[in-house]
């Protein structure tokens, strides 16, 4: 059965194929009226496509490459602009004093003198425990674990 | 004697303003027109043919001389013809593209030829089938033929401007053209 060399017929028809391919193509198209027929019918469509497809709506050339200049230099003046040395600084200044203002604020948090925040105020309040001050003071009294212990014997010493 | 494109865009690349202009002097009806043949869109051809240009004063540096300057700069250019139409495959199924060219009367884009009225007619027919057939190529399939028909490009060289191998372009080459022979033999 004959190999039809059907994707060699364009590069054949354009005399792109190596010798020893082109050979090929030529002693098949020889034997085979099929692909012989389809290499002439190639032929008369290449140059169909190239009249069908036209040429494209006329162009203004000194319009498109002053368009083009302005893109360009667009381009360039945005590239540019990150790289200036004033707004570079001004950028590296600002995220300084940023990164600064966060570092300080969050040490103010960790070391100020105010433990109270406004929502554990306010649940103080509702639980009456800011007006027994006096036993708020001593809670820390439960981390001792010989208060602990004697909790017990503290209760009862106060029932007898 | 004329300066090479290879030549010239060396001078790009050290941004020699004067070599530029003459590159796109030299490429920019052929750069206009392979756009268009592959977006069937004057406006859009006319963008990104210019930004084709834009993109080769950016990377001329990187041409390092392997190929052709054409076969490098067209690759550039189908590039971005291809990536545009991918990105606009989606919104053009749902809106009617006024600006599309294929809306235009063939007849309008080409001299008129000197035949039978009789068969004028139907061969003026048959061309515009023809290309409505080529635009609905698959994207690869399209860039490959037009290449070959509008450029003259040979197989190895279509191959490098769509990266690919000279086996796939043939095959690509084969396929659009037995597409395109059916729609000549349905008349």
């Amino acid at each position: 059965m004959l190999k039809h060399p059907d994707t060699d017929l364009v590069p054949y028809l354009r005399g792109e194929l190596p010798p020893a391919d082109r050979e090929r193509v030529a002693r098949h198209l020889e034997e085979c009226p099929d692909c012989r027929q389809d290499t002439e019918q190639l032929r008369d469509l290449l140059g169909h496509v190239a009249r069908a497809i036209g040429q494209p709506p006329a162009v203004n050339w000194a319009r498109y490459r002053a368009e083009l200049r302005e893109k360009l230099e667009a381009r360039r003046g945005r590239r540019a602009w990150w790289w200036r040395p004033a707004p570079l600084a001004l950028s590296v200044a600002v995220a300084s004093v940023l990164l600064f203002l966060a570092v300080w604020s969050g040490r103010e948090t960790l070391t100020g003198a105010d433990p109270f925040t406004l929502e554990e105020a306010s649940i103080g309040r509702q639980l009456g425990l800011l007006q027994e001050y006096q036993v708020v003071e001593r809670l820390d009294l439960l981390e001792d674990l010989d208060v602990i212990r004697n909790l017990d014997g503290l209760a009862s010493g106060r029932q007898g | 004697m004329e300066p090479s494109d290879e030549a010239l865009c060396a001078r790009v690349a050290k941004r020699d303003e004067a070599a530029f202009d003459l590159l796109v002097a030299r490429y920019q009806e052929r750069a206009y027109r392979l756009a268009w043949s592959i977006l069937r869109n004057a406006e859009d051809a006319r963008d990104l043919s210019q930004d084709a240009f834009i993109r080769l004063y950016e990377a001329a540096g990187s041409f390092g001389g392997r190929s052709k300057f054409s076969t490098w700069f067209y690759r550039i250019l189908v590039n971005l013809c291809l990536d545009h139409k991918r990105k606009h495959r989606w919104w053009k199924l749902w809106t009617r593209d006024e600006g599309d060219d294929r809306n235009d009367p063939l007849l309008e884009r080409q001299p008129a030829p000197v035949v039978d009225p009789v068969d004028k007619l139907s061969r003026e027919r048959t061309m515009k089938e023809l290309a409505a057939a080529v635009d609905q190529l698959a994207p690869r399939q399209r860039a490959a033929v037009l290449l070959r028909v509008q450029e003259d490009m040979a197989t190895y060289e279509i191959a490098k401007v769509l990266k690919c191998s000279e086996a796939t372009v043939r095959v690509h080459l084969h396929r659009a053209l037995t597409t395109l022979k059916k729609t000549v033999e349905k008349r």
